[in-house]
């Protein structure tokens, strides 16, 4: 029997959905203490939905969801919201609300019948501007943030709101990559000071390279482990069931399903040689074992450039751009 | 004390400070207008007989057009500025709309229907001469289920659609459908309560008896008590009715509860003053824009505080101080409040969908 005293949230045979219309099976998961879950899925299969029925936003059609192994539906709504934050997708739009403003809006669940802003209550809503990086921009309207700014002034509101858990629908959609990533550091910060972040993208990147575990939605069914887990059992294999796109369980990724010219075969070793098997692959060109001809040359030194031999003649490159060109046109003359 | 209460970083303080000279200032102002209305009207006189007549009651003409006239409509004017602009701030918040208001939205034709369906549906048992003794709290009660009534259909309506302009429209249709039922019910109706109720709508700041100026009193006064205890729902409501169950709020009660608040404000201006265009929709954009927040605690009594300046200076203005004729105080409102509005348009055509 595993130890599982530290299961934070539990979802037992649960049952989302609207209108006592399921489309999903029952649902069971768990999340540990201090976790980053991420959960997968297609569009439209129920993501918000489980998010939503977590955070006691709608009702469930059936089954448990476990926070320290209490059932949520004893909480009232306050007692709630010192357990799970919450940041969905709906952007916050209200004039002259300042960052402080917002994120005082997280003392909700603690401040007194007028929401008074004691010394104790500043010092928090304080330090969770702080630990979000937004110091210095307490007065600044929400309405002039950046999308990545705004990100942050949520995850300091929901900070400010003191919670073990915290459900993020989406937290880096609408993000440019520097602040996708600067939110996934921020989070990955605050799982490791003992918060459970339960979050739902479309980033497999984001999920396979930083989450601890990943909830995987697919058919009608709920397939959880950590990411290698699940690349390891083929559980990614038919998730985007497609002609176009296929997973590679070698690196964990998706790529497109290119046209197959042939083998070649390369010579030489090191980050080269690896971005010339990714220029070479994108064309058509798998790697080939034994010497082919032609064949590829990667330079070895800073000056070198690519060769490629041919049977009588070799030509040099000075950059992959003008190998493929060459090496399409070969494949042109070949067939 | 705690030592660490001075660190710099401590900005609300700094910022409190400003807030509490606004308020200061806007306090002053509502005195000074309350003053200069009491003072200034169609006749003229000296400071130091209104001065005497309000220490003094001889009887005299002058002594009678203060105590009987001004003073009471200055009184008058205040709590309808107040009740009003609270509604309209409340409005705005909780249906996350900058358009909202009692009049735009048609609540205060709900008052109205809800008026007249007492005067010319009910009261054909009772001579128009006993409709003013009625019972003012009859006829303010009608006026707020009315106005509750469109509450609940523009919430209805504002669940299916997010956009704010069809909404306002949608207010706009529901204010003409409701005059043209109250039109239907003057055709149907006889004489001398067609004559009660057409008495009844032009119903000013002015002509408010002392039986209704006390009614008008308590029941605003309630609603400004009531809207202290919304504050901090409403501030939670500006998040959106996800993220604040989310943060703990009972999304419900706390409708029920800001519903009837707008409604005993709105319902009960429009009773004894009938439709005010304007003040509700205006008052809390300017007042966002002098205080530059969106909290509530300064939110509410800074409306209050202006609601109740700008509702006596259109008072004031409607008087036309000097020249001896009067103008309707909706057309003085309605020219203050118009301009702001349509800068909120504007605006809001901007930044999309900010309120």
């Amino acid at each position: 029997m595993e130890n599982n005293s530290n299961e934070i949230l539990v979802i037992d045979s649960l049952k989302i959905g609207y209108a006592s219309k399921s489309l999903l099976s029952p649902l069971s998961a768990s999340a540990n203490s201090g976790e980053m879950v991420a959960i997968l899925g297609r569009n439209g299969i129920g993501k918000s939905t489980l998010l939503r029925t977590i955070q006691g936003l709608q009702p469930s059609l059936g089954g448990n969801v476990l926070i320290d192994g209490k059932n949520i539906s004893i909480f009232s709504g306050i007692q709630l919201a010192r357990k799970i934050g919450y940041i969905s997708t709906e952007i916050v739009k209200v004039s002259h609300m300042t960052i402080y403003d917002l994120v005082a809006l997280g003392r909700f669940p603690y401040t007194n019948w007028i929401g008074r802003i004691d010394y104790d209550t500043h010092k928090i809503i304080h330090d969770s501007i702080e630990k979000t990086g937004l110091k210095g921009l307490e007065d600044r309207y929400i309405s002039e943030l950046s999308d990545g700014e705004r990100q942050r002034a949520m995850i300091a509101r929901i900070l400010a709101q003191d919670t073990d858990i915290l459900i993020m629908d989406e937290p880096t959609a609408f993000l440019d990559i520097a602040s996708k990533y600067e939110i996934v550091n921020l989070m990955r910060g605050l799982t490791s000071e003992g918060k459970t972040i339960i979050f739902s993208t479309h980033d497999f990147n984001i999920a396979i390279n930083q989450a601890d575990k990943i909830w995987l939605i697919h058919g009608s069914d709920l397939t959880e482990g950590a990411p290698e887990d699940l690349i390891l059992t083929d559980a990614f294999n038919h998730l985007f069931d497609s002609e176009i796109v296929g997973f590679n369980p070698e690196d964990g990724s998706f790529a497109f399903h290119n046209k197959y010219r042939g083998q070649i075969f390369i010579e030489g070793k090191g980050i080269k040689r690896h971005w010339t098997e990714k220029a070479l692959e994108r064309i058509g060109f798998l790697p080939a074992v034994t010497k082919t001809i032609p064949f590829v040359q990667v330079p070895a030194g800073k000056n070198d450039k690519w060769i490629l031999c041919e049977k009588e003649s070799s030509s040099a490159f000075g950059s992959l751009y003008d190998l493929t060109r060459k090496l399409v046109m070969v494949d042109k003359v070949l067939t | 004390m705690k030592p660490e209460k001075h660190i710099p970083a401590d900005i609300k303080i700094r910022s409190s400070k400003k807030t509490v000279l606004i308020f200061f200032i806007l306090a002053l102002l509502l005195l000074l207008f309350f003053v200069l209305d009491i003072f200034l009207g169609s006749v003229s006189f000296k400071p130091a007989e209104v001065i005497k007549a309000l220490i003094n009651n001889t009887g005299a003409g002058v002594d009678t057009i203060i105590l009987k006239f001004r003073l009471p409509k200055a009184i008058t004017a205040i709590f309808v500025g107040i009740a009003l602009s609270i509604s309209g701030l409340q409005m705005q918040t909780i249906f996350r709309n900058p358009m909202a208001g009692p009049y735009v939205l048609g609540v205060s034709s709900g008052a109205s229907l809800g008026v007249a369906i007492v005067i010319l549906g009910y009261s054909s048992s009772i001579a128009p001469v006993n409709l003013m003794t009625l019972g003012n709290w009859i006829l303010v009660v009608s006026a707020w289920i009315g106005a509750g009534t469109v509450m609940i259909l523009i919430m209805f309506i504002s669940s299916r659609v997010k956009d704010i302009m069809v909404i306002l429209i949608i207010g706009i249709m529901l204010a003409s459908g409701i005059s043209a039922i109250v039109s239907i019910m003057q055709y149907f109706s006889n004489e001398t309560m067609l004559k009660a109720y057409v008495i009844w709508t032009m119903g000013s700041l002015g002509n408010i008896s002392s039986g209704q100026l006390k009614v008008l009193i308590i029941s605003v006064s309630a609603g400004m008590l009531l809207s202290i205890i919304s504050i901090k729902m409403l501030n939670a409501l500006l998040l959106g009715e996800n993220y604040a169950t989310s943060i703990g709020l009972n999304v419900r009660l706390s409708r029920v509860l800001i519903f009837s608040c707008t409604s005993i404000l709105a319902g009960s201006v429009t009773a004894f003053c009938g439709p005010i265009g304007f003040i509700g929709i205006a008052v809390p954009h300017i007042s966002r824009n002098i205080f530059r927040t969106s909290d509530h605690k300064v939110l509410v009594p800074g409306t209050i505080l202006t609601g109740g300046a700008v509702m006596v200076l259109s008072d004031i203005i409607s008087q036309l101080p000097g020249s001896g004729s009067v103008l309707p105080v909706n057309s003085v409102t309605s020219l203050i409040g118009i301009p702001v509005v349509i800068w909120v348009i504007l605006r809001n055509k901007r930044n999309s969908g900010l309120f």
